[in-house]
């Protein structure tokens, strides 16, 4: 499997993207090695069952395998569309709902951030824990509840008995602050 | 916000976070899928939310599930290729002596009247040699998925092998013992840790929970909150050593060992039954 061009430098996610398109199984096997870790870890640690987590893995590089041709770059990245949708059927599976399948290409998302190698990755992590370690615990915990456990503004409010106007409050300092240092 | 009103500046965050209840973030997102400023503008605050996935801890998938959905992704690519429909422009290259037939109304049945009581039971016996085939496939598809999972299998043991022999031959890679705290007499543990790595090696002779519950270790760092290494279960009188891939250079003042409920939490709520510094 290939993650380098010929000439060493890294394959981009478009070029990978565009022979997957092509039926290329290496295209899809760099993809995966690339961020199957980061889609398993935000899904293991949603639904707290490896099972499940897998599950969601292999799904949605299957879903990229089948509709590849439909993921457009002018609409966003492919790294933060994969963190999206694990998310959300993560936690559509944690509430027991039956959410829409999103489709490449549609909720575009817009990351500013370069994921595309382990290392940057690596950086990358520990910029995120280093921010979010320095807020307040109030605003970490909201923002913990809202993304990992799907609580809305109103169900964290109920649950750490904080009013609901402070609740939101948190939560966007907390991503202000998030917003501001990854620039 | 209706669908006629932009989404608020303060509430794209939200949204991107998942803090709004779902009927408003389905309105939202219906307004966004029709207003190109609103969509730009939640696709930049998904990206911003997106990154707390690093939160989570950082665990790569076993190696099967790669194997898996390769496998998956291939019997499709030959059951397409095997049994799908033809294309027009097959037909048209395949057919042109049964077109030729068919042109010349009645020529068939008047040309070939003893041989069409033989279609039937040949059409039954094409059919029953199909399904044989297609349940011989299948068998042969299980048995070679088994191997590959075998063979996957191996090799992860192989790689675990290595990696365990890596880390506890580093010169960096620090040995911290675990006393047991008063909650929990008699019981011992010990920890091999390499930062660089981001590795954690750990076994502890602990007595069996009560259903619901399970030990989890616990890495204490000199600033921040603990984070775990994973949730375990020993085995009555077994030595066994658990693994656990944690963030890179974490400088960690302690170990711990606490009581947890099935499938771990994300931070110790439990007694701490073992306790050593680092």
């Amino acid at each position: 499997m290939r993650l380098e061009g010929s000439t060493g430098e890294l394959v981009s996610d478009w070029l990978l993207l565009e022979r997957v398109v092509q039926k290329d199984e290496s295209a899809l096997s760099a993809l995966y090695d690339r961020y199957s870790g980061l889609v398993f870890s935000e899904a293991k640690r949603i639904l707290r069952d490896t099972g499940a987590a897998e599950e969601i893995l292999q799904d949605l590089f299957y879903q990229i395998w089948r509709t590849a041709e439909r993921f457009d770059e002018a609409r966003g990245s492919l790294a933060g569309w994969l963190l999206v949708a694990a998310r959300n059927r993560a936690i559509s599976r944690l509430r027991r709902k039956t959410g829409k399948i999103e489709e490449l290409g549609e909720n575009g998302v817009s990351l500013k951030v370069d994921l595309e190698s382990i290392a940057a990755q690596n950086i990358l992590l520990h910029k995120v824990r280093a921010v979010m370690g320095s807020l307040p615990e109030g605003q970490r915990q909201a923002v913990e509840f809202a993304y990992f456990e799907g609580m809305s503004h109103t169900e964290i409010a109920e649950k750490t008995g904080q009013p609901l106007g402070t609740v939101k409050t948190r939560i966007r300092s907390a991503m202000e602050t998030l917003k501001q240092v990854l620039g | 916000m209706t669908n006629g009103e932009h989404i608020r500046d303060e509430e794209f965050l939200l949204l991107a976070a998942g803090a709004l209840p779902e009927e408003e973030c389905a309105a939202q997102r219906a307004h966004a899928a029709g207003c190109a400023e609103c969509a730009a503008k939640l696709a930049e605050a998904r990206g911003q939310a997106a990154v707390l996935a690093f939160l989570a801890p950082q665990e790569r998938p076993a190696a099967t599930i790669k194997a898996e959905l390769f496998a998956r992704i291939r019997a499709e690519r030959e059951a397409d290729h095997r049994y799908r429909w033809p294309t027009k422009s097959e037909k048209e290259v395949s057919a042109p002596k049964t077109a030729e037939g068919l042109g010349r109304t009645g020529a068939v049945t008047t040309r070939h009247p003893k041989w069409e009581w033989v279609l039937v039971p040949v059409a039954v016996a094409l059919l029953v040699a199909a399904v044989v085939e297609w349940r011989e496939n299948q068998r042969l598809s299980t048995e070679l998925g088994n191997a590959n999972r075998q063979i996957v299998d191996l090799m992860n043991e192989r790689q675990r092998t290595q990696m365990l022999v890596d880390v506890l031959s580093a010169g960096d890679t620090v040995s911290v013992k675990l006393a047991s705290t008063p909650e929990m007499a008699k019981a011992w543990g010990t920890v091999q840790y390499n930062a660089g790595k981001g590795m954690v090696l750990y076994s502890a002779v602990l007595p069996p929970l009560p259903e619901g519950k399970t030990y989890q270790m616990w890495l204490v760092p000199k600033s921040g909150a603990p984070i775990s290494a994973g949730v375990f279960s020993p085995a009555h009188g077994a030595r066994q050593l658990w693994t656990a891939e944690v963030p890179l250079n974490t400088e960690v003042k302690a170990f711990a060992v606490t009581i947890e409920p099935a499938g771990g939490v994300p931070q110790p709520t439990g007694p701490k039954v073992l306790l050593g510094a680092s």
